[in-house]
């Protein structure tokens, strides 16, 4: 008997966890799901009622809408009229600006936290200590405040409305935590080896090259992704920034797709799986990574 | 020392690798903060510059003695609590869902960790199609179960729509807590579970006495970065709401913004900005005193 309840006991426990488990799943995606679901409907479907989960009749007409660029006409007056140039002719322009300046501007944050980390957790000087807690101070400082002098000082050196604005702009808000997380990363690294080579004769270059950056690849791919996302996502800068269309980032650009006078979600709702794959592509590749850099930059400290 | 002997030293090379650090963080982070400050004792409107004048404190005042901005403070703290409240039950509780040798728990924690890297754009655009209140799900399911007997208003009325921004920023950054809560929970010995249960605890006291005071530091911390970061946010509502309906979700940033670019009020702006980096520095060294700072450096 008493068999019976250790081996009865645990397994329905178990089911109600899966159970419990799904639901939280479930509802927690219900918002990407019914996104996707959306993106999938032809326009009378959208707005059917009940609302159907499963696309009765699935299309790909707004993917295709969005990665074509065709020409969109609106019924006026029996007449189909050419409506001037919509936001989806822009789509696959605004993606390639999307993805330049978040490569950009991840590059240059991920060069100069790595380089300043190694330096400030294997030499001496002054100021060595207070640098990572300045940064982490610079992380917290909210955007908005960056945004308008940033945009002056665009203007002074004539690159507004460029992706250059961008990229510098992005590493002003991702270079601070980058360094933070090098530098905890760097820290935990021992640094026995390093010494032994450079007993052997290594120079600091060489050391620097061939045992420190592979060591540091869990913290450099971490910092890499955090920055990819914040660039990618970033809605602000953009919008100051930049200003005509051929320039626009996604986030910038999709929010104009509200503009006129009927709204086709659809279309938005395609746009928006379009814009969330490359970063759930990158977040599924990498997510252990991802959860290894929390841990060593943002919870101990 | 020779100059040959000075470019291999580690000295050099300390400095070689520091330096385009400090340039980058000298140009692009302690010039516009500078700037910013400078800029809130000046009335400047950037499309008459010619106009620019040093006005002293007059931006502060102006700051101080406007109710919208007494206004975007009461709702800030208010969305801000409400949301960290949220985050910290619903983190620690998905937390400890995940926290178990599963078949597929990999699975699971990755859908669960998602919404934390969908664009905030992406998200406002879903929130307005859930939330509408002629056609979005939200509203039809509701009706449908019983729940309400009208729609329901969600981005068009004051309490609705902080309701809304409110459930778009704890569903977006809930799994920012999971991740450090699951992180600090893997480093939680087991004998400690073990030993209360020899004891006879069940499984809530084990909760309260075993694992909440191990993860007392990691929440200390957590909820005092969201807190700081949530104050300030400003794509959550902007993009949501635009601070309405009238000026109903307004924040410090969202008035900061608007001053700037709408009432072209730039230094009333940069104003308002200062004094949200003064409570933002407040609550840095709150942080830096609860990490310790200068008691363990190796």
């Amino acid at each position: 008997m008493t068999d019976m309840r250790v081996e009865f006991w645990p397994a329905v426990k178990k089911v109600l966890l899966y159970v419990l488990l799904c639901s939280v799943t479930f509802v927690v995606c219900f918002p990407l799901i019914w996104a996707l679901s959306t993106s999938l409907k032809p326009k009378s479907e959208i707005f059917a009622i009940p609302p159907t989960l499963i696309p009765k009749a699935m299309t790909l007409e707004n993917y295709e809408a969005l990665l074509t660029g065709r020409q969109q006409y609106y019924q006026s007056g029996g007449t189909a009229q050419p409506s001037g140039p919509t936001p989806a002719q822009f789509f696959t322009r605004w993606f390639m600006n999307s993805v330049i300046v978040t490569i950009g501007s991840t590059i240059i944050s991920i060069v100069v936290s790595t380089l300043a980390a190694y330096s400030l957790t294997r030499f001496r000087y002054w100021g060595r200590t207070a640098i990572p807690y300045f940064s982490l101070v610079g992380y917290m400082v909210p955007s908005i405040i960056f945004v308008f002098p940033l945009f002056l000082m665009m203007v002074r050196l004539d690159l507004t409305d460029s992706l250059w604005s961008l990229i510098f702009g992005y590493v002003c808000i991702t270079l601070p935590f980058c360094m933070w997380l090098m530098w905890a990363f760097m820290r935990s690294i021992p640094i026995e080896i390093e010494e032994a080579a450079l007993i052997d004769g290594a120079s600091r270059y060489q050391v620097f090259v061939n045992i420190v950056l592979p060591t540091a690849l869990p913290g450099i791919i971490a910092a890499s992704i955090f920055s990819m996302i914040v660039s990618w996502n970033d809605y602000l800068f953009g919008r100051v920034f930049i200003n005509s269309l051929d320039n626009l980032t996604l986030t910038v650009g999709v929010m104009l797709f509200f503009e006129g006078t009927h709204v086709d979600w659809g279309l938005l709702m395609a746009a928006s799986v379009l814009m969330t794959l490359p970063m759930a592509i990158l977040f599924m590749a990498l997510q252990r990574h991802l959860v290894a850099g929390f841990g060593a930059g943002a919870v101990k400290g | 020392m020779s100059r040959l002997n000075f470019l291999s030293s580690d000295r050099f090379v300390g400095l070689v690798f520091i330096a385009p650090f400090v340039v980058t963080a000298l140009v692009f982070m302690v010039y516009p903060i500078a700037e910013a400050v400078r800029m809130s004792f000046f009335s400047y409107n950037p499309l008459r510059p010619d106009l620019t004048s040093f006005v002293g404190l007059a931006n502060f005042e102006f700051v101080f003695s406007d109710p919208l901005f007494w206004d975007s403070f009461r709702q800030a703290t208010i969305w801000t609590l409400l949301s960290i409240v949220f985050q910290t039950v619903f983190g620690v509780s998905i937390a400890l869902l995940l926290h178990r040798a599963l078949f597929g728990m990999a699975f699971f924690r990755g859908l669960l960790l998602f919404p934390y890297i969908v664009p905030t754009v992406v998200i406002a655009l879903i929130w307005r199609w859930i939330f509408n209140p002629e056609i979005g799900v939200v509203n039809h399911f509701l009706l449908w179960v019983g729940l309400i007997n009208e729609p329901v208003y969600w981005l068009s009325t004051p309490t609705m729509a902080m309701a809304s921004t409110i459930m778009l920023n704890v569903w977006k950054y809930t799994p920012f807590v999971v991740i450090c809560v699951l992180a600090r929970l893997q480093t939680v010995p087991l004998e400690l579970y073990d030993a209360a249960k020899v004891d006879g605890a069940g499984v809530i006291r084990r909760f309260l006495d075993v694992t909440l005071p191990q993860l007392r530091e990691v929440l200390i911390v957590v909820i005092v970065f969201r807190t700081i970061w949530t104050f300030n946010k400003f794509e959550e509502i902007y993009l949501l709401t635009k601070g309405g309906p009238g000026t109903s979700t307004f924040n410090l940033a969202v008035y900061s913004f608007e001053q700037s670019m709408a009432n072209l009020r730039v230094g009333v702006g940069a104003a308002a900005g200062v004094v949200m980096m003064i409570m933002l520095l407040v609550g840095s060294i709150v942080y830096l005193r609860i990490a310790g700072f200068g008691s363990e450096e190796k």
